[in-house]
């Protein structure tokens, strides 16, 4: 960053993007009636720095070899992908409407049709793997791009993640950077007591990743952790971000009960007053 | 004419086993085309492709005992515009790994090759754990998946570089360390999609894929010398499956033998039950393994105890065409 002044002002700028698809997640949730509040919303700084401020593509060419690749693993979280999409250019904001809708191509979990998706992600513990071979694609096709995963904290309980971890870290992958939303809370409760996933960042250095660890919410944080990645030119870098579940609307933070919930309009103009707040 | 040393070695090499056929083809694809990349999941001499990676180290991935991490990096290469091939076992690949086969290859729609060597009962003591005799049904109710299920080693050498035009995900069926005799003779000339008749008749229809295949056309043989014409029909592809052969073959005969070393249950048979049923009402009779799980034994005697053999094809082609003593192979 040049000055102290050009970086408050990147950060003000990632932190309005961050409010504006937290609100466009509502919306797509209102206009479903119900969704993935919860983990949209606990992603909704991470994707706002990556695709406003780290991930180099082109929105007016989707699909440009040499772009970076980003796979939202926590596909439960599409919402929010969706607003960042719309927002950087890659569909139209319509879309945002059309959330649940028959034939949209906007439902519960990224459609690899739609231009931006690399992948159709859902079933977790997908995301990883794939990255591992995107990254191994970079390698092969002496590409250059960085490649992105995007996980839940709950996911993790997943075996096929740590299939990959071991093979990103066997090849070297230093363009592999998974993140991690850790917002505590899987669907029926907290990830600590349906099983336990501690020591984190102890688990990913022992697969030989390097480890960062940041507050999910704090800008500042979330953009030094991306700029610093490979943190190790042939290691693969795993971010683990402390977030919260439902952050920025009260009555859905910290609980499961808002990993999917129903939203009518009631719901959607109380969280929105937060939001405008 | 000296024979081509090129088609000498992979013939060789291949020990009239289908896998490693598979493993020699990817050599052939690599020299043609620079994105092809092979995958192993500590399979390197499961598929013969220790030859492949002395000689494409840079495009050889090992990834370990991890099938569910094999395929979603495929899966992740192939979006990156590599052409991927995955050296696996039958059993856990299909099984293991359906998920991911499911959703990061056949509904992602990528690209990937599956070799998946070691199927039906080719691991004959190795036991129920490691037979394969659910996965065609499990492959080919998959949108968007290719199936081949090649007879011998001729037909999965040239299946495999056949690949090379296929703009979808292909799972590949191969044996495992059992010798198949040649019986394709397909030469160099291999349509996916399309059947092969091997014997003309119009009595009955053998419709076989894989090891069954040469076992069908000695069945056919034996038939023909009691005054029976047996069609034998090689079904290498089952999906997309040729329909014209069948219904060709239904409207002559009247009468279908189907023959395949899996579970009768969603495999070949049932493929062709499902057409036939619905577009051409035939007498059938499927051969293949019964609704249970494999004794452990040699893989000759095992095939024979579950029916898979010359004879209980004779059998079963005279039963459908009432000539026959009343035996049935399926019962013991």
């Amino acid at each position: 960053m040049n000055s102290d002044k050009g970086n408050a002002r990147l950060l003000d700028v990632l932190e309005d993007r961050a409010r504006q698809v937290r609100r466009d997640v509502w919306r797509a949730l209102r206009a479903g009636g119900s969704g993935h509040a919860g983990g949209s919303c606990s992603a909704a700084d991470l994707l706002a720095a990556l695709y406003f401020h780290r991930l180099n593509v082109r929105p007016d060419d989707p699909d440009w070899p040499d772009r970076d690749r980003f796979v939202l693993s926590k596909g439960h979280a599409n919402a929010a992908l969706v607003s960042v999409l719309v927002r950087a250019g890659f569909v139209p904001e319509s879309l945002l409407d059309s959330f649940y809708a028959f034939e949209s191509p906007f439902g519960m979990h990224p459609d690899i049709k739609m231009a931006g998706v690399e992948m159709c992600t859902g079933a977790l513990g997908h995301g990883l793997p794939i990255g591992v071979g995107m990254a191994l694609g970079s390698r092969l096709r002496q590409q250059s791009f960085h490649t992105f995963v995007l996980l839940g904290d709950g996911e993790l309980h997943e075996g096929s993640n740590w299939e990959a971890a071991m093979a990103a870290s066997h090849y070297r992958l230093g363009r592999l950077t998974a993140i991690v939303d850790c917002n505590r809370i899987a669907q029926s409760g907290p990830v600590s007591e349906l099983m336990s996933i501690e020591p984190l960042a102890a688990k990913w250095q022992a697969f030989g990743w390097s480890v960062v660890e940041i507050d999910g919410h704090d800008m500042n944080e979330i953009v030094t952790a991306l700029d610093s990645v490979p943190c190790e030119e042939d290691r693969p870098t795993a971010i683990l971000a402390h977030t919260v579940k439902g952050k920025g609307v009260s009555f859905a933070e910290d609980t499961h009960v808002w990993h999917s919930n129903a939203v009518d309009d009631e719901t959607y103009a109380k969280a929105l007053r937060e939001l405008e707040n | 004419m000296e024979p081509d040393p090129v088609q000498l070695e992979w013939r060789q090499r291949s020990l009239n086993q289908t896998r490693l056929a598979f493993g020699q083809a990817l050599q052939c694809l690599a020299g043609r085309d620079d994105r092809t990349v092979v995958i192993s999941a500590d399979t390197q001499d499961l598929l013969g492709i220790r030859s492949f990676r002395a000689a494409f180290p840079d495009r050889f991935i090992e990834l370990g005992i991890a099938e569910q991490n094999a395929i979603g990096v495929a899966s992740g290469l192939a979006t990156t515009g590599m052409r991927p091939y995955v050296c696996a076992y039958a059993p856990f690949i299909t099984a293991r790994s359906m998920e991911q086969v499911r959703n990061d290859v056949a509904y992602a729609r990528q690209r990937v090759v599956i070799g998946a060597a070691a199927s039906g009962i080719t691991l004959g003591v190795a036991g129920g754990t490691h037979h394969a005799l659910e996965d065609i049904a499990l492959m080919r109710c998959l949108p968007n998946m290719t199936v081949v299920v090649p007879a011998d080693v001729e037909e999965a050498y040239f299946a495999t570089l056949a690949t090379q035009d296929i703009d979808g995900p292909v799972y590949m069926r191969l044996g495992g360390r059992v010798e198949e005799p040649s019986v394709s003779h397909v030469d160099g000339d291999f349509q996916v999609g399309k059947a092969v008749r091997l014997r003309d008749g119009n009595d009955v229809a053998i419709i076989a894929c894989g090891a069954l295949v040469a076992m069908a056309v000695q069945a056919s043989d034996a038939l023909r010398k009691s005054g029976i014409d047996a069609r034998v029909i090689n079904m290498h592809t089952i999906k997309p499956l040729d329909e014209d052969a069948i219904l060709e073959a239904a409207a002559d005969t009247g009468r279908i033998v189907t023959a395949e070393e899996h579970r009768l249950t969603g495999g070949l048979g049932g493929a062709v039950a499902e057409l036939l049923s619905t577009r051409l009402p035939t007498r059938m009779h499927m051969i293949g393994m019964p609704d249970e799980f494999g004794i452990v034994g040699p893989t000759p005697e095992v095939r024979a105890r579950y029916g898979l053999s010359t004879e209980a094809i004779v059998h079963a082609c005279e039963s459908v065409l009432g000539r026959g003593d009343g035996y049935d192979p399926g019962a013991r």
